[in-house]
């Protein structure tokens, strides 16, 4: 019965670990801030696939990432970075923009 | 060490004293209203009661709002509020902006995001049900209806130049 419990603890570690590694195995894309706009303005990543945008402030003011069709807002400090994390996106164009500026041109994330 | 009443009392009136001193010319100085949304009376009604406290520049400070460290979480937090949404500004507001945010406020309406836990338990009033909910929602498919209608109406205008 002892055992048993210890084995059932070991796989549920080991599958946490598995899960672990399999999103830090994910795709990193670099989204900057700057100048009052995203840099790059249009991201292209493969369908259907999970992926992280690694999204750096490089303005002097907060900014929040978001998008809608994305279901993601993230606030990001001045001169921080910080780290989204999506799901497998079917193929399609989705649009993101910084919700504290209105001024600042949309971007476009492409999966294809 | 033992902890008697007594030191119970001293940690009690250090830690008042500080907050006194901490909270000491605390001002909440809130921005003058540009553009207000023009809601029916019912639905201003219920904006006003849950949503206008973080999300305008009309915000009712109560007291603990007055007292550190409660009233810089609470700057920060209404600070957040207007510049993700800002019904004192909603004029102002771009036609895209004010598509997205009426979809944002339709999503976190319908899945009871809003208003958060936090500010319920202190301010029981705000909660939403079933009778504002309705009606509230309504009106939010009516103004991106209509934010919509406008917006396709000014592309056919562009276009046509």
């Amino acid at each position: 019965m002892k055992h048993s419990r210890i084995i059932i603890t070991l796989l549920f570690l080991f599958a946490i670990a598995l899960a672990r590694r399999a999103q830090a195995d994910d795709a990193v894309v670099e989204l900057r801030f700057e100048n009052r706009r995203f840099i790059p303005q249009t991201i292209t990543v493969p369908a259907n696939q999970p992926f992280k945008i690694k999204i750096t402030n490089s303005s002097k003011e907060a900014i929040e990432f978001e998008s809608f069709k994305l279901n993601r807002e993230k606030v990001v400090g001045p001169g921080e970075s910080v780290i989204v994390v999506l799901p497998a996106l079917r193929p399609g164009s989705y649009d993101f923009y910084d919700d504290f500026h209105q001024d600042v041109p949309e971007g476009t994330i492409t999966a294809k | 060490m033992k902890i008697n009443k007594q030191h119970v009392a001293a940690i009690l009136a250090v830690a008042g004293l500080t907050m006194v001193g901490l909270s000491r010319g605390i001002r909440h100085e809130d921005p003058p209203i540009r553009d207000d949304a023009a809601a029916p009376p019912k639905i201003a009604a219920i904006l006003i009661r849950s949503c206008y406290d973080c999300h305008s520049n009309e915000t009712r400070w109560p007291w603990y709002g007055y007292v550190a460290p409660f009233s810089w979480w609470m700057e920060r937090e209404v600070e957040l509020g207007r510049k993700q949404l800002n019904f004192s500004e909603w004029g102002s507001y771009y036609q895209s902006t004010k598509i997205r945010k009426l979809q944002w406020i339709d999503r976190t309406l319908s899945q009871e995001n809003m208003p958060p836990w936090s500010y319920r338990i202190l301010h029981p009033q705000a909660a939403l049900n079933q009778t504002d909910l309705v009606p509230l929602l309504q009106w939010i498919e009516s103004e991106l209806a209509s934010q919509r209608s406008q917006q396709n109406t000014n592309a056919s205008k562009e276009h046509s130049k």
